[in-house]
């Protein structure tokens, strides 16, 4: 067991030239290709992680928005029957009261022509129980005579009445 | 026992070339051409042999991490991993058929030589980083935590590299003669055990020694109280 100097100055030698060529042909380029891939995955996963976050923020904002719209929505249709709703009070009101004004109307003309007809009868039954009673007495009832025994009669059955 | 392997081919520049230098430079080779391969075509989601070493880096950060924490195991991952990768396939070359018989393949991690120059590169480093980590009030924490027991800090400084390099040493080297051991006895068989035993020695070896140095440089640029 002894040291050959020269073996020795060797070893030392041949280590730091295999330690400067794997240095820069290998070394130094495998730990930059990793240190590169490592950067960007990590940029990757960073840039990942904020499209993740910004997805999250305008899915929101669309719930939000797509909750606004429901909002307005049922408030428009809440509107619509109300204004229905009144529209068709409205309507059946005044129908209620032109069918009123109508029956009132018809009412009216009824008794109207319920007059006239009464007294259309009057002057057609004294007419005839004048013509009645002139052929009776035999003696022509002159026009003043007859208008005169008219009326009379008239007013006798006004008077019944 | 003789370490085999000491025979020196050639030198350069006088500094002497033995059986071990080459073995380190094929390993280093492998290495490299491993390494080429799999950065050849780096892509951001990774096939292949890109994904074998990403993961491989990323087992060793994690496994480091847990030492010295996530930023220092990054930060020193390099050289760690260049340790774990060299002694690791340094120790698995001594499995190699004839490894220590021909000329030019040794395991470099069976000779204290190379085990104790890694060492050395632990020990500095491990000061130079605290030194750069926290200036001059580094070798504060050899007086704490009481500054009588200033010269054991230092000792354990000293004994640090050279139970790292022994160990290292001692358990590759014994590896290497019980397999050649056997084999004198025992050609067929019971050579394979000791050889299969051998790649889970080499790993626990290789794992052991950059612990350590995680747990070293850790202790170094951590913040004492």
């Amino acid at each position: 067991m002894h040291i050959d100097f020269h073996d020795l100055i060797w070893a030392i030698i041949n280590f730091i030239v295999l330690l400067a060529i794997l240095y820069k042909f290998l070394y130094g380029p495998i730990m930059r290709t990793m240190e590169s891939r490592e950067n960007e995955i990590k940029r990757n996963i960073t840039q990942a992680e904020e499209m993740r976050v910004e997805a999250e923020a305008s899915r929101a904002q669309l719930q939000e928005a797509l909750n606004d719209a429901r909002k307005e929505a049922q408030e428009i249709v809440n509107n619509a029957v109300k204004v229905g709703e009144e529209t068709k009070n409205q309507i059946i009101s005044e129908a209620k009261d032109s069918a009123a004004k109508l029956m009132q109307k018809a009412q009216e003309e009824i008794q109207r022509e319920k007059e006239q007809a009464l007294a259309e009868i009057r002057n057609e039954v004294a007419n005839l129980a004048v013509l009645a009673a002139g052929k009776i007495i035999g003696k022509t009832i002159t026009a003043d005579d007859h208008k005169k025994l008219v009326d009379q009669y008239i007013q006798g059955v006004g008077g019944i009445q | 026992m003789e370490e085999h392997g000491t025979t020196v081919l050639f030198d350069i520049f006088g500094l002497k070339v033995s059986s071990f230098v080459t073995t380190m430079w094929a390993v280093m080779a492998v290495i490299l051409i491993i390494s080429f391969f799999a950065t050849r075509n780096l892509k951001k989601v990774p096939t292949g042999a890109q994904n074998v070493m990403e993961f491989l880096i990323q087992t060793l950060i994690g496994f480091f991490a847990g030492v010295m924490g996530e930023k220092n195991a990054k930060q020193y991952l390099p050289i760690l991993a260049t340790f774990f990768i060299f002694i690791l396939l340094s120790n698995y070359s001594g499995l190699l058929p004839m490894a220590g018989h021909l000329p030019g393949l040794a395991a470099p991690t069976s000779t204290l030589s190379v085990t104790a120059g890694f060492a050395l590169v632990v020990f500095f480093c491990t000061h130079f980083f605290g030194i750069k980590e926290k200036g001059l009030g580094y070798f504060k924490h050899f007086f704490q935590p009481v500054a009588f027991l200033f010269p054991l800090m230092i000792i354990e400084e000293f004994v640090r590299p050279l139970s790292l390099s022994l160990r290292l040493y001692g358990n590759i080297f014994g590896e290497e003669m019980v397999t050649a051991q056997l084999f004198s006895m025992a050609p067929f068989g019971v050579p394979i055990i000791m050889q299969l035993l051998g790649i889970l020695m080499g790993l626990i070896q290789a794992f052991v020694f950059t612990l350590l140095t995680a747990v070293y440089i850790g202790g170094a640029t951590a913040d004492h109280h």
